[in-house]
């Protein structure tokens, strides 16, 4: 925090380090993406780019995660999301239910492998 | 519950969360949406975000300037680049660089979304109103949801959903700050783990019936181990342009023939 002196200069890095360049990605997705309609092929692409962007971003989460995660094996957090998904197509596909289970999977392994 | 045996006569009742009425006032529309926001993505991202708070205070980033992180930022991801990166005080022009590739993801989720966030009359201000609440959690759920809603109602729907996700996500940013340090370890690696399962069944959910969604899915997910020694948002590049053009074509290549 040496570069920052207080309140202000954090606000200042917030906006010009923080918000413009993640903001300006919206407005030119606003504005690039005028013609394009639902359903097109164009659109068909975009939508797949975007879901496999936003599929790498969670898996990052879950093969190199940062803080406290990072601390439980590789394997139990893939056990873990498996076990998550798996009760979701169990159960209805519920989304409550299979994170419960998932998470519950990480605790009971945590506390098995952690003490 | 099962079905009943023998076929009703009139058509099949909607499922639950799908909106019929049409003649619905703006501020309305805009309550369903605020309603969608108190749901499991709801309570995800409030722990997602006491971990933001918790991440914050440890670099000693003061409380006000973090709260105006998660309403101007509004994407997770870069807001702990953000965090992670004045705690190891990374230089400010590098900080940003990062922060703008980390969140290349935002234009294709943008377009994908924005033909429905239109109403019947285009309005450029409102779509870029809209724009700003497209972040993880309002487009997995939007892109559900927003289909279902009539033209009109979709600008006010969409503004209550991502007014109402940003709410819970300045009471998580506040919660972390205030909750920093106080927390296990196991419970933390718990809160940490919540964004990666949910939205992986998220994903799924949405997933559907189109395989060209299931393929862009497996290829962002599974291609992480093989990309993520590079550097400088490369990575992303790898799994997110190469991993859903792969699927697009495969896809197309599927339908075409079929």
């Amino acid at each position: 925090m040496s570069t920052l002196s207080g309140e202000a200069a954090a606000i200042l890095v917030v906006i010009l380090v923080g918000f413009l360049p993640t903001e300006v990605w919206r407005a030119l997705a606003i504005v690039a993406g005028r013609k394009v309609e639902a359903g097109s092929e164009l659109f068909r692409w975009v939508k797949a780019v975007a879901t496999a962007l936003l599929a790498a971003v969670v898996g990052r989460l879950i093969f190199t995660p940062a803080g406290a995660l990072a601390e439980m094996p590789l394997s139990l957090r893939l056990a873990s999301v498996a076990v998550g998904v798996a009760v979701f197509f169990a159960c209805r596909r519920s989304i409550l239910l299979g994170a419960l289970a998932g998470e519950a999977m990480l605790l009971g392994g945590a506390w098995w492998f952690l003490g | 519950m099962p079905p009943p045996v023998s076929a009703p006569a009139e058509p099949p009742p909607l499922p639950p969360d799908v909106e019929t009425l049409e003649t619905l006032s703006p501020l309305a529309w805009a309550g369903r949406g605020a309603r969608h926001a108190i749901s499991v993505p709801g309570v995800v991202l409030f722990a997602g975000y006491i971990g933001l708070g918790g991440l914050l205070h440890g670099v000693g980033f003061p409380f006000f300037a973090g709260m105006l992180s998660t309403l101007l930022i509004w994407a997770l991801p870069a807001q702990v680049i953000l965090a992670g990166g004045i705690g190891a005080g990374t230089a400010l022009p590098a900080l940003a660089l990062a922060i703008g590739l980390s969140s290349l993801r935002l234009l294709p989720m943008t377009v994908a979304i924005a033909p429905f966030l239109r109403g019947h009359r285009r309005n450029f201000w409102a779509e870029l109103l809209c724009s700003h609440y497209v972040a993880m959690t309002f487009w997995v759920e939007g892109l559900r949801l927003l289909p279902k809603i009539p033209g009109e109602g979709r600008v006010a729907f969409a503004l209550g959903l991502g007014n109402a996700l940003l709410a819970i996500s300045l009471a998580g940013t506040a919660a972390g700050f205030f909750l920093a340090g106080e927390l296990p370890p196991i419970l933390a690696a718990g809160l940490l783990f919540l964004t990666p399962v949910s939205f992986s069944l998220m994903m799924i959910r949405n997933a559907g019936h189109d395989l060209m969604d299931w393929l862009a899915l497996a290829a962002g997910l599974l291609s992480v181990p093989f990309v993520v020694g590079l550097s400088g948002g490369a990575d992303l590049m790898i799994s997110g342009i190469g991993g859903g053009t792969v699927a697009y074509l495969i896809g197309r290549f599927l339908r075409r023939r079929a």
